[in-house]
């Protein structure tokens, strides 16, 4: 493409005639500032029209696996020891360079929208796990908040005090900071260090080598995530302490990138020692007004809050760690929730359109002759055991009483996926169903449609269909939903029985 | 890998190949099968060295009758970095070769500086002083006397070597300097004349560009090479400057007294030898009357004086009568010497042919050209009689005997050009006394007609068309290879407009303009802005960027600058810009972020490089043309108008852009590296400047990057230093590459094609018969 426009430009040029003066200048055919961003874009190349007269991308499905693919890394992981109990740090640069405005409206505002994000979503992903925040401006490195648990007063403070910048960014000064603060992190605890960069030089004190090989020593992660272009120093420091480096290309990308950091990283061999934490999980007292006392280390008069199982002293919000005794309180929720990084919910495999269109015969054939038994013998090509036709075909009879309609469905959702050949759905559908790709678990053989498989790995963090069993093929996916979170309590509210692959074993205090 | 090329076996260390290698193999198979030259053009980064090694080692597996690979390099590092990849290569094939690999011999030459191991020699400084010490203690008469009285110190490495004769081998393998010197230690063996001694029976030589152009010196090295060889230049995009250099000799009024201090010394010491040894004098005069300047024994350190002119050249006759005695010579010298003088004290430019020269040396001191050409010979045969060691303290007297022997064999293709000041500072008397070559192909040719197959190859040799006319060649094939890449790491723009949207230029009438500095003094602080680690910028030259630097200094402009980067300045003195060099790789590498500024044809742009962080972003601020009022340059560019019918400002533009293009590739020595280059003035824009970048720059210059003002600029510059943060695709850059099958699969393809045409072709006599 390139090759061409500029061999092209050339010989435009040659029909100037131009003279032999030095000075006489040939533009060719010059861009406008606003065209010049689509010059080389020919973006109608990959849209085709169909037989109906809609423009129609040529490969739809091409962005969403791509989009699926990073969603996944997570699954793919599974089974890896990952940290879970996280002490993060995390500084925003507030130099000089974070007052450009390439991003829109500038970089500070889309910087302090996705660190807020970041903020909510780590509480959300790790309520064991404590974060504090720093920034970075006029070359020195300030503490906003120490480690702590809430995001809100976080947030809070992020609001009031990282709205202005100014001078050098210095990467050495938040190494050091961080260093300092991660110093009192128990050993479980897995020390990280986020830095959210704009500046493209970091103006240091002394060497900023000996800050990164102090990092590696104290096993703290720094992973970054850049906002203008790639810097050397910040590649090397991610590099030597097993962190993450990111540029990010623009906005929701910046976003994307910083969120990544939100799931617990794998833990790297050998860091953290399998060992027994004492945690207490604390009663919480009634809120009413004859319940109020002094709670927390800054004494505020308060009702209702929790009492430490060890020292009984009152703590107004979890997690935290108590401040009279130093235990780690936190309550059986928060466990239940982390539980799921643990065991992740496999990826799904894709089905083709080829095996599809089987599976949809298999299934058409299923429904009109047995009725619905569930037999997987009317697919011959079709393995032991393998109870997508089968569930397909039993919904297909289940259905039948409603619609006569036959075909696939998502198990999730119940959306056709394909072959519904009934009349009124006709081609709009049909349309639809090219643009989406199927998915299949591969445990229980349930089809999923591409939403269906976001919300089981993002959100629910259990397949349903496992979960239900394939007895249960006709239940509500709401049920089987109530089903798995009960499921992931269990084990996690049980004292930890279940974490063999776990980071940390887990035994109340109390 | 191992694969089949056009029927040749090659073995190439890796186990995949890029498709230019493969192109490039091919260009060059053509060019040794045909026993011909070429002129290829592949960009760096792209494994050109180990890729013509890969070649043409195979080459001379498969036809035994090949010569040797003669490899010219520019430095010494860049002959360690061939070695070292030879040394790869050898031992990757020998894997192949089963248990019993066929000997290969491989070293690399270089001088004796590089290569002496004598414990006080080596420690001298300079490469003239080097070569004097090694004199000293190795000589004829030196080594002869010692036989006599065992006080005189000799040198025991080189005593060795003499001592095993013949029988001084090395074991075959593949030899840099540094093995060179670990195997002499070890052995007692000089590792200088071991090297000499085993060029004949090496299989692959290393070693610089002067060995096999300049004639005083490949003559002495090269002498002895067969017509088979295959000679390579590697970066031969200057090969026609050096060998105009290797020609040229320009002299001074500091030269010229010390040329008379010499004198004064030979003098003092013929008159001593005619008081105590007159019979070695008469003995030398006898000699020169009977031509027998060539029949003396060249042996060991004795070989250090040799003729300026090329071999096709020296005449063969016997040394005129005039100056056949030393004394008589002494006075032809002195006179011709304040003569030189005389001419130097003119008030105004003399430009003139050898021709008209000569005719004033014949009037004032009346010596003709014949003469004239047996300076030199004569001079080195006076020496060597008067067993004079301390060769480095007559640099001088040689120099004038040089132009002397120049100025008489030829001429055509020279000038004589006198300046008494520099142009640029007319009030200081600096008179220069200048013989300068003005044709590149007097020194090529004789290369050209030796060897067999001569390869020229660069980075940069746009527009092809050109070399051949320069030096007087026809290649068999010539072929511009382009860099295939995964995603664009290379991001070249032209800039025409700066941030006031007024043109930027450094043409003459606008250079020193003060809106156009400050546009470019923006650009750069704009660029530094948005380019992370190291920034280059060049300057077309030292007194502009001076200039510049100093109006920046006023304006403010250097000041933002040093908020986002430090800043390093390249200097004439070649220590100064190594430091600074130094310093800004160590601000690059602890993330602090620096600007060097450096000028074109200085040193930095011809051999540092600016890979990864050290280059994110170069910056070619103007059109770096000659300059153009330079009496030789003038003289040349007459010279090849008349001689080559090239236009003038087609030189110059060519030369111009060929320094750009060799600037701005300093940032991408590698396709895993990434860099955008800038070229900042609005000339570029021109098409007769724009086809004269390579095709490799060229292919990449998308039409959306012309024509930009400064604040588009820094748009394209921020999205492209987004892009290229992005992690590499392992799978995608696995795709341009070829793999052993894939590449045996295309030969075989040919070869299928090849029997069908045979068999169509053998059918018809068949269905005759």
């Amino acid at each position: 493409m390139s090759a061409a426009a500029a061999s092209g430009g050339p010989d435009e040029l040659v029909d100037h005639g131009e003279p032999i003066d030095e000075d006489e200048d040939d533009n060719g055919r010059s861009f406008e500032a606003f065209e010049r961003q689509y010059a080389t874009d020919n973006s109608w190349e990959s849209l085709q029209e169909d037989e109906r007269g809609f423009l129609r991308p040529l490969d739809a499905t091409a962005e969403l696996r791509a989009r699926r693919q990073r969603a996944m890394s997570a699954a793919q992981s599974a089974r890896i020891r990952k940290g879970m109990i996280r002490y993060v740090l995390l500084v925003l640069d507030l130099s000089r360079a974070a007052a450009a405005s390439d991003m829109r409206p500038s970089r500070l505002a889309v910087m302090a929208g996705a660190a807020r994000a970041f903020i909510r979503r780590f509480f959300d992903l790790n309520p064991l796990g404590q974060l504090g925040l720093a920034v970075l401006r006029g070359g020195v490195a300030l503490r906003l908040t120490e480690l702590s648990g809430s995001p809100e007063a976080q947030v809070a403070q992020l609001a009031q005090y990282g709205m202005d910048t100014g001078g050098d960014c210095s990467l050495q000064n938040a190494l050091e900071l961080g260093l300092e603060m991660m110093a009192g992190v128990p050993p479980y605890g897995a020390r990280e260090l986020l830095l959210l960069v704009a500046a493209l030089s970091s103006v240091d004190p002394g060497r900023v080598q000996d800050s990164i090989a102090a990092c590696k020593d104290a096993k703290v992660r720094v992973s970054i995530v850049g906002v203008s272009a790639e810097v050397h120093v910040l590649r090397r420091a991610t590099e030597a302490t097993g962190g993450t480096y990111g540029v990010a290309l623009n906005e929701a990308h910046l976003s994307e990138l910083l969120l990544a950091h939100a799931p617990p990283p794998p833990a790297p061999p050998g860091q953290l020692g399998a060992e027994l934490v004492r945690m207490g999980f604390p009663q919480r007292a009634g809120g009413d007004a004859s319940s109020t006392v002094f709670c927390g280390e800054l004494p505020v008069l308060g009702a209702g809050a929790y009492t430490c199982p060890r020292c009984r002293a009152r703590t107004q919000e979890l997690p935290c760690k108590c401040h009279v005794c130093g235990l780690p309180l936190i309550s059986s929720p928060h466990l239940a929730r982390s539980y799921h990084h643990l065991f992740p919910v496999a990826a799904f495999e894709e089905v083709s359109d080829k095996q599809l269109q089987q599976l949809a015969a298999a299934a058409a054939d299923g429904a009109s002759s047995s009725g619905g038994d569930g037999s997987s013998s009317a697919v011959p090509w079709y393995e032991p055991g393998d109870t997508a036709a089968g569930a397909a075909a039993a919904e297909g009879a289940l259905d039948g009483a409603a619609g006569a309609q036959r075909g696939l469905y998502c198990y999730g959702c119940l959306k056709p996926l394909m072959g519904c050949s009934s009349s009124e759905a006709g081609v709009p559908v049909a349309a639809q169903q090219q643009s989406s790709i199927v998915l299949r678990c591969k445990q229980c053989r349930h089809l999923f449609c591409y939403d269906c498989d976001a919300f089981v790995h993002e959100s629910l963090h259990n397949c349903p269909g496992c979960e239900c069993g394939a007895g249960a093929a006709g239940q509500e996916a709401a049920k089987a939903q109530a089903a798995a979170a009960a499921a992931a309590v269990g084990p996690a509210a049980g004292g930890g029985g279940g974490s063999s692959g776990a980071a940390n074993g887990v035994a109340a205090g109390s | 890998m191992k694969f089949i090329l056009d029927g040749l076996t090659v073995y190439f260390p890796y186990e995949f190949i890029y498709p230019e290698q493969y192109r490039y193999m091919l260009e060059l198979k053509r060019a040794l099968d045909a026993h011909g030259h070429c002129l290829l053009e592949m960009p760096t980064g792209t494994g050109k060295t180990i890729t013509l090694l890969s070649l043409i080692t195979s080459y001379q597996l498969a036809h035994p009758e090949v010569g040797k690979l003669v490899y010219c390099t520019r430095t010494v590092p860049e002959m360690e970095k061939v070695l070292a990849e030879l040394q790869e290569l050898i031992e990757y094939r020998n894997k192949y070769l089963g248990p019993n690999p066929p000997p290969i011999m491989a070293l690399g030459l270089s001088s004796r500086k590089n290569l002496c191991i004598h414990p006080q020699v080596a420690e001298e400084g300079s490469r003239e002083s080097v070569d004097a010490g090694c004199r000293r203690l190795t000589a004829s008469w030196v080594r002869e006397a010692a036989l006599k009285s065992p006080d005189i110190e000799t040198c025991s490495f080189f005593d060795a070597h003499e001592k095993a004769g013949q029988e001084a081998l090395l074991p075959p393998g593949v030899y840099t300097l540094h093995d060179l010197r670990v195997f002499g230690r070890k052995q007692g063996w000089c590792p200088y004349f071991l090297a000499r001694h085993m060029m004949s029976f090496a299989n692959v030589v290393v070693y610089n560009y002067q060995y096999m152009i300049d004639p005083k010196v490949s003559q002495m090295v090269s002498r002895e090479l067969e017509k088979e060889c295959v000679v390579v230049f590697d970066e031969a995009h200057n090969i026609d400057n050096v060998c105009i250099e290797a020609l040229s000799v320009s002299l001074r009024q500091q030269t010229l007294n010390a040329a008379r201090r010499n004198i004064t010394k030979l003098e003092g010491e013929v008159r001593k030898a005619q008081a105590a040894n007159r019979a070695r004098l008469d003995e030398e005069y006898r000699r020169l009357v009977g031509n027998l300047v060539e029949a003396q024994q060249l042996r060991g350190g004795e070989e250090w004086l040799a003729n300026p002119a090329l071999p096709e050249d020296i005449v063969r006759e016997s040394m005129p009568g005039n100056i056949r005695r030393a004394e008589h010579f002494i006075g032809f010298l002195r006179r011709f010497v304040a003569h030189l003088y005389e001419r130097m004290r003119t008030p105004a430019v003399v430009a003139e042919g050898p021709a008209s020269f000569l005719g004033g040396v014949q009037a004032a001191v009346a010596v003709d050209a014949k003469t004239l050409r047996f300076c030199y010979d004569r001079l080195s045969s006076l020496m060597k009689t008067l067993e004079i060691t301390n060769t480095d303290d007559f640099g001088a007297i040689q120099m004038v005997a040089d132009f002397g022997t120049l100025l008489g064999t030829y001429s055509h293709g020279f000038a004589v050009i006198i300046e008494p000041y520099d142009e640029r500072l007319p009030h200081i008397p600096d008179p220069v006394l200048q013989l300068s070559c003005l044709d590149a192909s007097l020194a090529m040719r004789p290369v050209f007609s030796r060897f067999q197959s001569v390869v020229i190859t660069s980075g940069t040799l746009s527009p092809l068309n050109l070399y051949p006319r320069i030096l007087d060649f026809h290649p068999v094939s010539i072929a511009s290879l382009n860099m295939t890449l995964t995603r664009d790491c290379l991001c070249p723009v032209v800039l025409t407009r700066g941030t006031d949207q007024v043109s930027v230029s450094t043409r003459y009438e606008q250079r020193l303009d003060e809106g156009n500095l400050r546009n470019y003094g923006r650009l750069v602080v704009e660029l530094a802005t948005a380019v992370p680690d190291g920034l280059v910028v060049f300057f077309v030259s030292y007194s502009y960027m001076d200039y510049v630097i100093a109006r920046w200094h006023e304006d403010g402009i250097l000041a933002d600058l040093m908020e986002h980067k430090l800043i390093f300045i390249e200097t004439q003195d070649v220590m100064e810009t190594t430091l600074a060099l130094d310093n800004f790789r160590r601000a690059c590498d602890a993330g602090r972020g620096a600007v060097f500024f450096s000028v074109a044809r200085g040193k930095v742009a011809e051999g540092i490089d600016f890979d990864r962080h050290y280059g994110r972003a170069v910056v070619m601020i103007g059109v770096p043309y000659q300059y153009t009022l330079s009496r030789v340059l003038r003289a040349r560019l007459d010279y090849l108008r008349e001689t080559f019918q090239i236009k003038e400002s087609d030189y110059l533009a060519f030369d111009a852009i060929r320094q750009a293009a060799q600037c701005v590739g300093r940032v991408i020595r590698s396709k895993a590296d990434y860099g955008l280059m800038v070229f900042a003035d609005r000339r570029y824009q021109r098409h007769d400047k724009r086809d004269k970048l390579p095709k490799w720059i060229t292919s990449n210059l998308k039409e959306a990057h012309m024509n930009l003002s400064t604040d588009m600029l820094m748009v394209v510059t921020r999205e492209f230093m987004r892009s290229m943060a992005q992690p590499v695709d392992r799978a995608a850059a696995g795709k341009g590459l070829l793999s052993q099958e894939a590449v045996n699969a295309i030969w075989e393809q040919q070869r299928q094609q090849a029997k069908q045409a045979g068999l169509g072709g053998g059918s018809v006599p068949m269905e005759v018969g």
